[in-house]
């Protein structure tokens, strides 16, 4: 994950703008409660998976089913005002799902457009959860998705600032969106 | 309406795919797609053909989609042919410094056709 990182810290300080430079002196410790609004997750992921996909999606609070021995994960990087990630996790079936609505094509495996698609969810997600906060939108960059599939594998962050979790259903199929923040100016 | 000829620039084939589609939804027909993975393949391929419209993601590898648009302004690549921006990054800055960069348009990812249509069919009327 620090590669995902150091390249969304390197967009932020890529735009070489005085005027960005010169806002990113402020501090996001005030709002923090603000960024850590479950409430900004579930609509970002809604308004993703309603623009791109075309279908309802909502939160899922319920236990959690039967997980996909193989999964894919994506992540996206956030650097800047505020650093961490914006992680999504699936199976593979729901990946392949969400896959073939974005593209209107059938897959039968996690093949590079899957794992094309599940990074751009990923991107797109990152993207409305930080556009939820002004100072993060104009001072948080993001990194180019990477996205990992295959089976037995563990995402760990060490000690974040905060973390979201959340599971989400559309259609019958179930996915997660965990967004991890590790530093904030 | 006559052909349209496109040039698409995103990293991603998934969202070049997504775009295309869109700018058919949008009634662009006949359109005429050339695909390129980053800033620097637009250009190659911007060397090669005329086009009408380019629409270009910002956050690429090897080449983003703001140096890509001043590099077609330096090297006086598609003169008149209007740009859109399509991208995740959506503050005004970003904005701003893509109109800056030359850009007409600008589209926040996630878009709806209807989105696209609103923000390309009229830079073509104009152009």
């Amino acid at each position: 994950m620090l590669g995902v990182r150091r390249s969304a810290i390197a967009t932020a300080r890529g735009s070489g703008n005085k005027e960005m430079e010169r806002t990113m002196t402020c501090s996001l410790r005030e709002s923090v409660h603000l960024i850590s609004d479950p409430v900004n997750l579930d609509a970002s992921v809604e308004e993703v998976f309603r623009m791109m996909l075309g279908v309802d999606c909502q939160r899922y609070l319920g236990p959690v089913g039967v997980v996909e021995p193989e999964s894919v994960t994506a992540v996206v990087g956030f650097g800047g005002i505020l650093s961490g990630a914006c992680v999504f996790r699936s199976g593979a079936t729901t990946a392949i799902k969400i896959a073939a609505h974005m593209t209107g094509m059938e897959f039968t495996e996690v093949d590079d457009t899957v794992k094309d698609g599940i990074g751009e969810i990923c991107n797109m997600l990152a993207g409305a959860w930080k556009g939820k906060v002004p100072e993060l939108a104009a001072n948080c960059g993001l990194s180019v998705p990477a996205v990992i599939s295959g089976r037995d594998y563990n995402i760990h962050v060490q000690a974040p600032e905060f973390k979201l979790h959340h599971i989400f259903n559309f259609e019958g199929a179930s996915f997660e969106v965990t967004i991890v923040c590790d530093g904030l100016q | 309406m006559s052909e349209v000829r496109t040039l698409i620039v995103d990293d991603s084939s998934v969202m070049r795919k997504i775009v295309e589609r869109s700018l058919r939804q949008a009634g662009l027909e006949p359109l005429v797609v050339f695909e390129a993975g980053s800033g620097s393949d637009g250009l190659e391929v911007l060397k090669g053909q005329q086009v009408d419209l380019i629409l270009s993601d910002i956050n690429m590898p090897v080449m983003d989609g703001l140096e890509f648009l001043r590099q077609i302004r330096a090297q006086n690549l598609a003169p008149g042919v209007p740009v859109v921006m399509i991208t995740t990054e959506s503050s005004e800055e970003h904005v701003k410094q893509a109109i800056q960069a030359g850009a007409q348009g600008y589209i926040r990812k996630p878009f709806t056709a209807e989105q696209v249509k609103e923000r390309v069919l009229p830079l073509l009327s104009a152009a």
